[in-house]
């Protein structure tokens, strides 16, 4: 295996790393405020397959993204008119807004574009891709930044925002506070609701993002389902993470990598096989992280 | 006048909680309000500070008729409420709990915490009343916690300030402290309201007195037109009798706790090397401020908790760190402390919810298949035995009121006839009848020679039926006293952590 | 009295109707979006699933796997835990029963009963791991129950697409061996695939009916899932419930593979259980059942309904079959929230104390 090779590997666990990244984030903003998200995957998917149906009529890959962003906040909005106003539980529209945007997408995708399976080619056009040329001078360091999409780097600068509008705003301070006390927030006249409306359908923005990277950071394509779990291994993610958009960065890349084994590995290991190594890896990390978690407390009350 | 609500009336359902109230309130004095749970005070004060509206009256601020909304609307006028249940943000620091909703910024969007720590600071000095304003929330005392809500409360700016019970979850000597920051506090030009039910305290600090009954304005008088006796009597409408307690032959011990440890994940223990015991014949009480292990303990009594070290023998079993069914097999029934927490599944059946731990007996269930039609007969007998209003054995359990609640709780678990009984709290918040009615089964029970572990925050309920007191303390038991040797004094001295002298 | 009774049946009755109607009118206009007679499809759609012999057996028959694996879900997730992995639950027991069929020396009746059995007990160890990794690690049941779904799936299709896979033919798709015939369910005839599997499938939910309303499994497995505090208090072990409650839900859902292998297609097909999303109309059959496994039966014959009628439509009309599953997935949203409407307009009406949260006790990790 050669230096180069290696940097396109990392280059690909980039490229896999930013739609999980992207929604992990979304995640941990509804768990800071008590809301349980279980709709990241339906967002995304939304998200991806909108940004394709503009891209198909528009060509315009900003257009696209806008587009994107959008149907991945609409569908958050739903989700939280029923799940924070109607008082739904979450996983019950969780799962029925996941299966719907399924459906729909599928739906529309024959309605659409005549097809079934995938949507590919057309003159679609993929995200603008970044080239660092001051990099020139290591070939690895090159080829591990090649061809990213500003999105790509976008998640870590959001990651970092994140970080900042939660503990050093004002308004960040008041988000948290209603996932620790809502009605506290409420008499105090913080609407704990609107709260939770609004980090919802910011979640559903950030899904979007992620859904759009993941339909055109690459090859700009469609396929039906094809966000296939990525919304709960970004939950996985959140959860490792514990709900801190900094340690969001570690866990996503986490899963990035093993998402980009099951392809890189494909020649080593039967495809099977090396596509359920994602899921495997999150059934693995989300149980040794429990298991890191019970010692911690462990070792805390031995201390005493 | 500062303050006027003028017939103010609210209902919920069939249940008048107000009704054509009128209060007043007038600048710079302490109004105490005074009234038996469920008599309404906390209603119209939930009106005044905007958490509720009212079916029809009307409040007046300065003469000018005002509509609350919600709790801003309220605070935007000067209103300002201490609540019973503390609203704050535990993992948050005082400071940041002081200024939460008001936060002084820099550059339009960010908290300015260190602003925030030195007005919080000007503040205690300007009140004498002083806190670290870096300190978490969840490390503070409750009465220091109360007073990071007083401050926050005039944080505000307000000038009425409403106390709701602010002295039920204090020791005896953190009242004192509180009875000193309100006349501070009357002192510095603000107006307060103080809900309340302990004559003594309105007999310390107010200036007028409004009492309340089943959501009547009963009277206001001036302090000094009255006396407690005569408030008492105006508050339960009858004079109170208190029950005799007959004397009985004590037997064996039915519970024996030896050296019962808990650790917790600081340095403390949350129970620590704790030993009782009851007999049979008997109710020991457990005194003492809520928070102090109690919970702990009845959850190691009863299986659902594992201890460290130490020994539960209940009826000669031993049955320490067993499991929840082992310690019922072996005599042990419980009323637990919260009845929506563990009680009750609220949106079960009251045939579901009568039939916990009495469902695998033998008359209602045979090779795992339930027998309807006893669990039924069952469910109702034992509903009428001990009176609790239902229509039928299929309401869900959240369409009874709390205190029909509770007695299907204390029916289910004397029904069990076991030797030994753990009662906690068993008659917070619900009205004088229902209490005067779980009082009496309880002695029943003990008169009928079992034992009883009563646990209980409040004293005079300790004082009404236990033939022995433990006092807790900081997950020990501090002090010991027979009925006879027992006086408040002496228990409320211990509960507060102090000693006695000799 | 009888005035609130009749009440609740008609609210009961009312409600899901409503739901129903709500659901086929967003049908009807994603249709005419798409330039479809929204009358004439739906006239299309319900003929060819409920009112011609042919598609009433068609529907008969895809019902009785939705309902299985239905009533698997609900056995969890009434108990207050969520198993989403119902689908690789049946891939599993599928295909270890469709091993067990194809390799081992077995026949007839007795054959087939231990070919399910093999399947069910295979279903139930797949349950069994999140279960446990729920229990030990605190790893939430909710991802690893959905990321096994995936995993599952790739690894089974290995299977077929490799050392089971049937050569005769072209050897294109991606197929095990057919299964012998006396192993099959028995059909009734040879112009549809109604076979006796599917009153097996009935039965099974009217039986699970019996266990969730009369027995100590089911009074302690729904007391959990209303107040977990409640019945561990009661003495009822809720890491128990959970272990009985998976287990149980793992073995209908292999019951339900094994229904549609014996019964209607003989051999492990490449993704059959994912792409067919038995386990997902099932998931939302119970939850517009309200857990209750008799409605749970009706829902899963309207659903399976909904499908065949779907495909008949792509078929006939053109309209892409999803259609269905938009119908299904906002039905199961409409119905949500009228219960919760009925839960306010009931609560509304009564003394209703705002407790301040403890938050000693409460507040989230």
């Amino acid at each position: 295996m050669n230096n180069l090779y290696l940097a396109a590997v990392i280059n690909t666990t980039f490229r896999y790393t930013t739609p999980v990244l992207f929604a992990a984030l979304g995640s941990l903003a509804c768990t800071k405020c008590a809301v349980f998200n279980v709709a990241l995957e339906g967002q995304m998917l939304a998200a991806s397959f909108v940004a394709i149906v503009a891209n198909y009529y528009t060509h315009n890959a900003f257009i696209s993204l806008l587009a994107g962003v959008a149907a991945g906040a609409f569908v958050a909005w739903i989700v939280a008119v029923f799940q924070i106003k109607w008082k739904v539980r979450d996983m019950v529209v969780g799962t029925a807004m996941n299966l719907l945007v399924q459906s729909v997408t599928a739906f529309l995708m024959q309605a659409i574009f005549g097809s079934r399976g995938t949507v590919q080619g057309f003159g679609m056009v993929p995200l603008t891709k970044i080239n660092l040329s001051f990099l020139k001078f290591s070939p690895f360091l090159y080829r591990m930044f090649e061809d990213l999409s500003t999105i790509d780097y976008l998640g870590y600068i959001v990651a970092v925002l994140i970080f900042i509008y939660f503990y050093k705003t004002v308004s960040g301070f008041h988000l948290l506070s209603v996932g620790i006390n809502a009605d506290a927030a409420d008499s105090l006249g913080i609407k704990s609701q609107r709260i939770q409306i609004w980090a919802m359908v910011f979640s559903g923005i950030l899904c979007g993002f992620g859904g759009v990277v993941h339909a055109m950071g690459n090859v700009t394509v469609f396929a039906e389902n094809m966000t296939s779990g990525r919304g709960f291994i970004a939950m996985g993610a959140a959860s490792m993470a514990q709900s801190h958009p900094l340690g969001a960065i570690a866990s996503s890349l986490f899963f990035g990598t093993a998402l980009s084994l099951s392809k890189t590995l494909q020649g080593y290991i039967n495809s099977y096989f090396t596509e359920a190594i994602p899921y495997l890896c999150t059934v693995l990390a989300i149980t040794i992280y429990g298991v890191v978690i019970s010692t911690q407390r462990r070792k805390a009350t031995i201390k005493m | 006048m500062l303050v006027e609500m003028k017939q103010i009336t609210k209902t919920y359902g069939p249940l008048v909680a107000n009704n054509k109230l009128d209060l007043s309130l007038n600048k710079g004095e302490i109004l105490a309000v005074v009234g038996e749970n469920g008599a309404g005070k906390s209603t119209l004060m939930k009106i005044l500070y905007g958490l509720e509206t009212c079916d029809s009256g009307e409040i007046l601020i300065d003469g000018k008729p005002v509509r609350f909304r919600s709790p801003h609307d309220a605070i935007a006028n000067g209103i300002g409420m201490v609540q019973q249940h503390f609203m704050l943000f535990p993992t948050f620091t005082a400071a940041e709990n002081i200024v939460y909703g008001h936060e002084p910024k820099k550059e339009l969007i960010f908290f300015d915490r260190k602003d925030a720590a030195s007005q919080v600071q000007a503040l205690c000095k300007q009140y004498g009343m002083y806190i670290q304003p870096d300190i978490k929330v969840a490390d503070c005392p409750v009465g220091l916690q109360q007073r990071i809500e007083i401050l926050k409360v005039l944080y505000q700016g307000v000038n009425i300030i409403i106390f709701d019970e602010p002295s039920a979850v204090l020791t005896p000597q953190e009242v004192s402290e509180l009875l000193k920051t309100l006349k501070e506090l009357k002192n510095a030009g603000k107006s307060i309201i103080l809900i309340t039910h302990k004559l003594s305290e309105v007999m310390e600090v107010a200036d007028r007195i409004m009492v309340m009954r089943l959501g009547q304005l009963i009277k206001t008088m001036k302090k000094e037109d009255t006396n407690i006796e005569e408030l008492s009597f105006l508050m339960v409408g009858h004079k109170l009798e208190t029950r005799e307690i007959q004397k009985i032959e004590q037997g064996d011990a039915v519970l024996q706790v030896e050296h019962l440890t808990l650790s917790g994940t600081g340095t403390k223990n949350i129970l620590d090397d704790i030993s009782i015991h009851v007999r049979h014949g008997e109710i020991v009480g457990i005194a003492g401020v809520s928070g102090n292990g109690q919970s702990e303990l009845i959850q190691c009594l009863t299986g659902i908790k594992k201890f460290d070290s130490g020994k539960v023998i209940i009826n000669n079993t031993d049955v320490s760190n067993r499991s929840v069914q082992e310690n019922r097999d072996s005599g042990c029934a419980c009323v637990p402390e919260d009845r929506y927490f563990w009680g009750t599944a609220s949106d079960a059946t009251l045939l579901e919810n009568s039939i916990m731990a009495h469902y695998h007996k033998k008359h209602m269930m045979r090779y795992g298949v339930l027998n309807r039609k006893n669990i039924k007969k069952f469910t109702n007998d034992m509903l009428a035995e001990f009176d609790v209003r239902y229509t039928s054995d299929k309401q869900a359990g959240k369409e009874l009121s709390g205190g029909n609640v509770q007695k299907l709780i204390v029916a289910r678990e004397i029904s069990q006839h076991s030797p030994f009984l753990v009662a906690a709290e068993p008659t917070r918040g619900i009205d004088i009848g229902a209490i005067d009615f779980i009082h009496g089964k309880l002695l029943d029970k003990r008169n009928s020679g079992d034992g009883i572990l009563l646990v209980s925050s409040e004293l005079s309920e300790i004082f009404a039926l236990s033939d022995r007191i433990y006092v807790m303390y900081e997950g020990r038991i501090a002090g010991e006293f027979s009925r006879a040797e027992a006086t408040r004094d002496k228990v409320g001295l211990i509960m507060m952590g102090g000693k006695l002298n000799g | 009295m009888d005035e609130l009774k009749k009440k609740r049946l008609f609210d009961s009755a009312a409600s899901p109707l409503i739901a129903i109607l709500a659901a086929l009118a967003v049908g009807a206009i994603v249709m005419l979006l798409t330039g479809t007679n929204p009358l004439y499809a739906y006239k299309e759609m319900f003929t060819k699933s409920f009112f011609k012999p042919y598609y009433l057996a068609e529907t008969l028959v895809r019902s009785a796997p939705i309902m299985l694996s239905g009533v698997a879900a609900a056995t969890v997730w009434r108990a207050g835990y969520i198993n989403l992995g119902m689908q690789g639950q049946m891939c599993v027991g599928g295909l270890v029963a469709a091993v067990m069929a194809i390799y081992l020396p077995v026949h007839s009746l007795w054959g087939t009963a231990l070919c399910i059995l093999g399947g069910m007990a295979a279903a139930t160890l797949i349950a069994l791991i999140p279960t446990y990794l729920d229990y030990k690690f605190n790893a939430s049941l909710i991802i690893t129950t959905l990321m096994l779904n995936y995993a599952i799936n790739h690894i089974t299709n290995y299977f077929v697409a490799y050392p089971m896979r049937d050569t005769a033919g072209d050897g294109m798709a991606q197929q095990s061996v057919q299964i012998e015939q006396s192993l099959r369910f028995f059909r009734f005839s040879n112009k549809n695939a109604m076979n006796t599997s599917v009153f097996i499938a009935i039965l099974v939910v009217i039986l699970m009916y019996f266990v969730f309303t009369k027995t100590k499994f089911g009074y302690e497995s729904k007391i959990t899932g209303l107040n977990k505090n409640f019945a561990n208090y009661g003495g009822i072990k809720s890491m128990k419930t959970m272990f009985q409650t998976m287990a149980l839900s793992g073995a209908l859902s292999g019951f339900a593979a094994c229904i549609e292998i014996f019964g209607v297609r003989y051999r492990y097909v490449n993704s059959m259980f994912s792409s067919t999303g038995y386990a997902w109309t099932g998931l939302m059959a119970m939850l517009i059942a309200g857990y209750n496994p008799l409605l749970t039966l009706v829902y899963s014959i309207f659903l399976a309904g909904l499908n065949i009628g779907g495909t008949a439509l792509q078929r006939t009309v053109g309209v892409p079959m999803q259609i269905a599953d938009i119908i299904q997935c906002c039905i199961t949203l409409f119905i949500s929230v009228n219960f919760l409407y009925e839960f306010n307009k009931k609560r509304s009406g009564k003394c209703r104390k705002k407790v301040g949260k403890r938050w000693e006790t409460g507040g989230v990790a």
